[in-house]
């Protein structure tokens, strides 16, 4: 793969020359640092495909063609450089070590390799051991506070739960927003299927999980349309580009490479509890109330108290009955590869296990991986690689969500409930709770809990041949398909299905791609130095998806874990689709001596999910870049580098599949307090149903469009010491594929439809440099910095509000709002007068009620910025990441409820005086009083708002110290008399502090998981804190 | 190496040939039909039908109206009178616009395609029942512009007086009525059958729920518009063709298996919010006051005694839930129900009532003591229980001739006879003021001292249709009402 993409590279610098005579070069290449020669520096000889490497002491021996030869030297980590051979048979070059990483090569769209400086667009690029052995298995996570212009938030601290990116803002209503994500050229499926309704169900995982961050080798993020466009409808969202490790650049040797790591989590972010006051209302006792709003301990009379189960305890304090609740999780990684090579022959086998067990108990996420893969250059010249990867991720989460739920539940535990040390369920099984119509935490942990079981195989195969010198044909096919085997269990006794369920689904999901691509290059075309490369591909698409599920419930053999124990299976069935997609594109990128770069990208998409007469579009990009340094032969200690870009894009995306039109479906109604699912059963007879869908298709559909702009600069100062690179971005989404919330007194609740304009802007800095170099002692920072404001401009004549899809509170709506920030939450606001005061009611001294329909909550951050110090000495290295999430809003069920309930620390102050709601009373048109009407602490605290109120919401700002990882590497010399090649040893921990001002507890939550809803905590599980050691050799 | 550029460049361009007419043309929806037939939104039409009358509203009717009292949730609020635009907007959404009405609209669509009136008949009919239902819950709702799918998505508002009355351009409630019992009688190509979870296909008992409707809609509108309420009951009276026995009552039929219960079956002893209800003290009370014998077959007594709590009442919940009192298999059927919807003992009753106060002819006592004796009937007690109580309660069941004390009595044995339908004896108290209640304990909401007149707007639908005012109160009569 790797290796054909290389072609690219060098096609790209082409030169044609003849050569008249040849000759040998000699010479040697070293660091400016040290006067060590550099091994495994990539000679090429300038527009031919050949070159050599060098040896393990930095020297080189090359037969060249003539003195107009250009060799280009070239190492990660170093400055490219280039020398015209001349009269010269010996040379030695000093490349400058580039801590700055300016002029590296880039992975870009359909893994085409770029310079850096040549690119029109930001792209970002992360090195494989930024995101292994980080006491985090999943890779979203370990890029958090890493990458400009990138928001990602994790669903919990469940193991496996999913993380939500977002690149650049959001640009689609109802589309996935989510980038795509390419692992070796490989469309990768990152899905989180939700089986169950996202506000009581587990967290299942976003599919991204299956990829080992040990296997990472590089991941390169394209953010913008323009950087993507080759991909397609896609990529509108943006693309992660991920390579994995291979044996490319092993010089032939053959290494084997061990990693380990243990790691261990505790829950984290919990709020803190009052102690005083425990079980009861209004200051008596009570057996059932789910508040802690009963005496004061030592209250005479309450020494003991009966349990709504008939057990007499004492009436105290367990100040610890919450944090109790969880255990301690460990995370085990496991990892072998072996791989050998060099750039055309090489082979690459790798086994991956991490074992994880959470902090609630019985949670579990597991995974194995185990890929094989190479590249061959034939004798006839033909090239071909493939890589094929398997993995298993097994998991097992707990249901989540306000109610019948541990989760729900864990939030109403009385102060002095005894949560943990006492039975939870009796002899036979029922759960032992205070509260007679919920379940007992820990009972639902091991009765009520989804296992998903996923296979996955992905893989590529690549053949490609250099028809001449210019010219070259590339065929890729890329597959990536899993089976997620499910089994959702909720025991007989389970709050929400008290006569108990079982669900059994598969879920099946493949893609296949084949991009065909003819790539053509020449040096000095037209004119002396412009070279020129002009690519033309073609894609095939398809995308398959099955989900076949069989749903019993009423169970009749308790604990029998089987379908067959059910008596009812209404819910059962089956659902699938299928959508293909062919693309034709082509790009000419265009570089004139090296310093001004030109790329025109074009792509024409036909979708099956469009009108069929109407299913054709393009998209075009172009993209600039200019080195100033370069250009103007700007040769200077301070200003070593200059470059500005520029581009402008606009992609088109396509619709899912079966939007055109308005389908029926199997009747039901009714929810948790009551239901049907037709067929039903009447009177010995079984009756079908059918009801029409919620949705109103559309016959007139056409693609969406984002638009989209970048402006940038990279500068590099002190000898590229210091780096700066900025960029201000503007898109604007336009013609969105929408689900318009129509009155649902139309009979319906949805109308697709193509409406809509949003835009985004932002401006991304990056800056990073060698704070402090003395000795053997190095401080290198890297800070970035990310502001983004979205804007919904228009949704659709009429409509100025608008439901993102998805599971849903009435009256806590995660929406879309003309004039507001996508995914703004929607529900009741207390009433204020003109001057903000919130307006009391006079008969109770309680807020007046709440107007519906208002914005109440904004989950968009202001800004967020990430600060990476790493020092090195010796052969130490550490590395500090702090960073931080400014503004935006969370909407927290479980501070609700924990507040009304009396729970929290500062309920407890001052409990026995009376209070007063703060807020004005009306006593005539247009004038106010201050409230001055007294009320109990219980009444003043439930006052202030319920579940679905804007007292839910709090201010989501959080500083954090995401990261840290200390790496020890063994002295070579104490490693020559053994086998390995390398060895260190690590310790890592994430999480390990935070400050949240506006929120009594980790605001960096979200309950419904990666997708379009975020800024909910409704009932899910906390975060944890995560720390362990590991280590790596080689052998 | 020429044949491999040969190969390649072929596949290549093979490749780029590929038809893509047919390799795109694979957009037919395998998982959901774009047509059905009458008969599968038939029996899913009546089921929301049933739903709509019998769920959420039914235990908000029943607790706002001292037949149960609210132990918890959401029923703990509405004992209170706390009621607000969060309330009842799956009632509103789910199982009557985009449940049973639009199934309906689209039902008779399909019928008058397949040239099966007697589907559309019956789709008529109860969409009548239906949008009566929601406007005297809602007042002002759309109507006459409701359920047109794209050709409209902000429908306006109708007025109530223009829903029940029509206009030149708003056919009324009751000539949608006459429409669908017109269409009964015409030549029908399909005939419905089991799918008829109410008459199972019986249309002759259809016919006469129409007209038992439509007597139903004009005792509702009588207080408003006396005139024509009594020209629609005299119409009625004329065609003598209306529910005459228990037999012929509209009773939605569910069953006894899990995801086929009624309603109330579920929520009363089957769901996680089966602790939100229990019996009213009041209920049991006014019951014992008349020795009524019916409480035991209305209500649970699993200890032997009543257990209940009075309305409104903040303290310690009697335990366990087991002993509370509750809805018994006369409202329930062990999920069977049936939810009924029109009765004989009702019809019986908005007979004597229109004697009473609008002076149709006949007895209204007769009318009075048929209404007893059918619910009684209908409870199973036998004609010679049914005639010992009769003799024992003779005051009871006997109209006295003054007017208003007349009517108190109607009502009060109507509100008795609709145990387990809720919304009925909200709209009945509405309008009367009968039976009388004392306010409930620490009364709230909007407004404490009034018991709810109306639901407020679903705040979800004020978002999305501009058409709908914001902030009209439960405190608020509807126009009826006024």
């Amino acid at each position: 793969m790797k290796r054909v993409l290389l072609c690219y590279l060098l096609l790209l610098f082409g030169v044609q020359g003849v050569w008249a005579q040849s000759k040998t070069v000699t010479g040697r290449v070293t660091s400016s640092d040290e006067p060590e020669g550099i091994p495994g520096v990539n000679i090429l000889i300038k527009g031919s495909g050949s070159g050599t490497t060098t040896d393990l002491d930095g020297g080189f021996s090359l037969e060249v063609g003539s003195n107009d030869a250009v060799l280009v030297f070239s190492f990660v980590g170093y400055t490219t450089k280039e020398e015209r051979v001349g009269n010269r048979s010996e040379i030695n070059v000093v490349l400058k070590s580039d801590l700055s990483e300016l002029g590296e090569v880039i992975v870009t769209a359909q893994g085409i390799e770029r310079d850096e400086r040549s690119l029109g667009y930001a792209v970002q690029s992360i090195k494989g051991d930024m995101v292994s052995q980080k006491s985090e298995p999943n890779l979203l996570n370990s890029l958090q506070g890493k990458l400009t212009g990138v928001n990602i938030v994790g669903a919990s601290g469940a193991p496996g739960s999913s993380t939500n990116i977002n690149i650049r803002g959001i640009t689609s209503f109802t589309g996935s927003n989510q980038p795509l994500i390419v692992v070796d050229g490989i469309i990768f499926n990152n899905d989180t299927d939700n089986t169950q309704n996202t506000l009581f169900g587990s967290q299942p995982s976003n599919r991204l999980n299956d990829i080992a961050p040990e296997s990472i080798e590089s991941v390169n993020v394209l953010k913008g349309p323009a950087a993507s466009v080759l991909y397609g409808s896609r990529a509108s969202a943006g693309a992660i580009v991920i390579t994995t490790k291979s044996g490319a650049g092993l010089e032939n040797k053959t290494e084997v490479t061990v990693t380990s790591s243990v790691n261990v989590q505790n829950v984290y972010g919990l709020p803190k509890f009052q102690n005083q006051y425990g079980q009861g209302t209004q200051n008596d006792f009570n057996n059932t109330a789910t508040g802690s709003w009963g005496p004061a301990f030592g209250t005479p009379g309450f020494e003991n108290v009966e349990t709504s189960f008939g057990t007499t305890v004492p009436y105290q304090a367990y100040p610890n009955n919450i944090i109790d609740f969880y255990q301690q999780g460990r995370i085990i990684q496991n990892g072998v590869s072996i791989a050998s090579g060099d750039r055309d022959d090489n082979f690459i086998v790798a086994v991956n296990t991490s074992l994880q067990d959470g902090i609630i108990p019985n949670s579990t996420f597991d995974r194995y991986n185990v890929q094989i893969g190479g590249n061959k250059k034939l004798n006839n010249g033909v090239k071909v690689g493939g890589n094929v990867t398997y993995v298993k991720s097994s998991s097992r989460n707990t249901l989540t969500g306000n109610g019948g739920s541990a989760f729900g539940q864990i939030t109403r535990i009385p102060r002095s409930f005894d949560l943990v040390g006492m039975p939870f369920q009796d002899d036979l099984g029922n759960s032992l709770f205070y509260n007679p119509t919920q379940n007992h935490p820990l009972w639902s942990l091991e009765n009520e809990y989804l296992e998903s079981n996923v296979d996955r195989v992905f893989g590529n195969f690549t053949v490609g041949y250099d028809v001449s010198d210019w010219l070259n044909i590339t065929y890729r096919v890329t597959a990536d398909t899993y089976t997620d085997r499910r089994k959702d269990i909720a025991r007989i006794g389970s709050a929400r299905t008290p006569a108990g369920s079982i669900a059994e689904d598969m879920l099946y999901r493949s893609e296949l791609n084949g991009d065909l691509m003819i790539t053509a290059s020449k040096s000095n075309f037209l004119a002396e130095g412009l070279d020129a490369t002009l690519l033309l591909g073609q894609n095939l698409n398809q995308r398959n998806f099955q989900g076949i599920g069989v749903f019993g419930s009423a169970l009749n053999v308790p604990f029998f874990d089987n379908v067959s124990s059910a008596s009812v299976f209404t819910g059962s069935g089956e659902s699938s689709s299928v959508r293909r997609l062919i693309g034709h594109y082509a790009q000419l990128a265009l570089a004139y001596n090296d310093y001004l770069f030109l790329e025109l990208s074009g792509r024409v998409d036909q979708s099956s999910t469009l009108p069929a007469g109407n299913n054709a579009y393009f998209y075009p990009s172009v993209a600039t870049s200019f080195v100033l340094t370069d250009a103007l032969n700007i040769e200077s200690d301070f200003l070593s580098y200059a470059k500005l870009r520029a581009s402008a894009a606009r992609v088109g995306r396509d619709a899912d599949p079966y939007l055109l039109n308005t389908f029926y479906g199997t009747a039901g109604f009714g929810n948790n307090l009551a239901s049907i699912t037709f067929p039903i059963g009447v009177g010995g007879a079984n009756i079908p149903g059918f009801l029409p869908g919620a949705r109103l298709g559309s016959e007139q559909l056409t693609p969406e469009f984002v638009t989209s702009y970048e402006v940038g600069g990279n500068v590099g100062l002190f000898n590229n010491r210091l780096s700066i690179d900025a960029a201000y971005f503007f898109t604007r989404s336009t013609n969105q594929i929408f689900n318009v919330a129509v009155s649902n007194s139309s009979g319906y609740d949805l109308q697709t439809t193509n409406v809509g304009e949003m835009v985004n802007q932002g401006i991304e800095l990056e800056l990073s440099g060698t704070v402090l170099q003395a000795g053997q002692f190095t401080w290198d920072l890297g800070l970035n910095f990310t502001r983004i404001r979205n804007e919904v401009r228009e949704i659709a004549p009429g409509v100025d509000q608008s439901g993102i899809p998805g599971d849903g509170f009435i009256g806590l709506t995660p929406s879309i709002v003309v004039g507001q920030p996508y995914g703004v939450i929607v529900g009741n606001q207390m009433q204020r007068n003109g001057d903000g005061e919130l307006l009391i009611n006079p008969l109770t001294g309680a807020y007046q009620p709440t107007l519906a329909g208002q914005v109440i909550a904004n989950p968009q951050p202001d800004w967020l910025a990430g600060l990476m110090n790493t020092f090195y000495y010796k052969n130490f290295t550490l590395g500090v990441l702090i960073d931080t999430r400014q503004g935006g809003d969370i909407y927290s069920f479980g501070m609700v409820d924990q507040r009304n309930g009396g729970a929290l620390e500062m309920t407890g102050v001052d409990r026995e005086l009376p209070r007063v709601l703060p807020g004005v009373i009306e006593v005539g048109e247009g004038q106010y009083v201050p409230n001055n009407i007294q009320v109990p602490a219980q009444t003043y605290w439930a006052g202030l708002g319920g579940l679905i109120s804007e007292s839910g919401v709090y201010d989501a700002t959080v500083y954090r110290l995401r990261e840290v990882s200390l790496s020890y590497s063994l002295p070579r010399r104490f490693l020559e008399r053994t086998p390995f090649g390398d060895a260190s040893i690590g310790f890592s921990g994430r999480n390990l502090w935070f400050f949240a001002p506006g929120f009594p507890g980790d605001p960096e939550l979200n309950s419904q998981g990666a997708g379009n809803i975020q800024g909910l905590d409704l009932n899910g599980v906390p975060n944890t804190r995560n720390y362990g050691v590991n280590i790596r050799f080689t052998l | 190496m020429k044949a491999i550029n040969n190969i390649i460049l072929g596949a290549a361009l093979s490749l780029l040939a590929t038809s893509c007419g047919e390799f795109l043309d694979i957009n037919e929806n395998p998982n959901n039909p774009e047509a059905v037939t009458p008969e599968l939104l038939l029996s899913s039409g009546l089921a929301g039908a049933a739903f709509a009358n019998n769920n959420e509203l039914n235990r908000f009717g029943s607790t706002v109206i001292s037949v149960t009292a609210g132990a918890a949730g959401s029923p703990s609020a509405y004992d209170i009178y706390d009621i607000d635009g969060d309330d009842f907007g799956n009632q509103w959404r789910f199982e009557l616009y985009g449940g049973s009405l639009i199934a309906f609209e689209d039902m008779i669509a399909a019928a008058d395609e397949l040239g099966a009136p007697a589907y559309s008949g019956i789709g008529k009919i109860m969409q009548a029942y239906n949008f009566a239902l929601a406007t005297d819950t809602w007042g002002d709702v759309p109507y006459s512009e409701a359920l047109g799918g794209l050709e409209n998505t902000q429908p306006a508002l109708d007025s109530q007086e223009d829903i029940y009355k029509g206009t030149d351009q708003i056919q009324s409630l009751f000539d949608l009525v006459r429409e669908g019992i017109d269409d009964l009688a015409g030549e029908s190509t399909l005939m419905p059958g089991q799918d008829d979870i109410v008459y199972d296909g019986d249309l002759d008992k259809w016919r006469r729920a129409g007209y038992t409707l439509m007597l139903k809609m004009a005792n509702t509108i009588s207080y408003r518009e006396p005139a024509l309420a009594t020209t629609i009951i005299n119409e009625v009276l004329q065609a003598n063709d209306y529910i005459m026995s228990n037999e012929d009552d509209l009773n939605v039929r569910f069953g006894t298996s899990q995801g086929s219960y009624a309603p109330i079956h579920e929520w009363t002893n089957v769901s996680t919010f089966a602790g939100d209800l229990i019996i009213s003290t009041r209920f049991v009370n006014l019951l014992n006051s008349k020795n009524d014998p019916r409480l035991p077959i209305f209500v649970t007594a699993p200890t032997g005694s009543y257990v209940t709590i009075d309305n409104g009442f903040a303290g310690q919940r009697p335990l366990p839930q087991t002993s509370w009192s509750r809805f018994n298999t006369y409202v329930t059927g062990g999920g069977a129900g049936p939810v009924r919807l029109l009765t004989n003992f009702q019809r019986a009753f908005i007979l004597a009532e229109s004697v009473v106060r609008l002076g149709i002819a006949g007895d209204a006592n007769e009318y009075y003591q048929e209404g007893i004796r059918a619910s009684m009937s209908l409870a199973g007690l036998s004609s010679a229980q049914i005639d010992a109580y009769f003799a024992a309660n003779a005051d009871e069941v006997t109209l006295s001739g003054n007017a208003e004390e007349d009517l108190e009595k109607i009502i009060t044995q109507k509100y008795i006879a609709w145990t387990g339908n809720g919304v009925e004896q909200w709209t009945d108290w509405r309008r009367t003021g009968y039976p009388t209640l004392a306010p409930h304990q620490n009364a709230g909401g909007i407004d404490p001292n009034q018991r709810p007149l109306r639901a407020q707007y679903v705040s979800q639908e004020v978002n999305r249709n501009p058409n709908f005012p914001n902030n009209v109160f439960p405190n608020v009569p509807v126009w009826w009402n006024e």
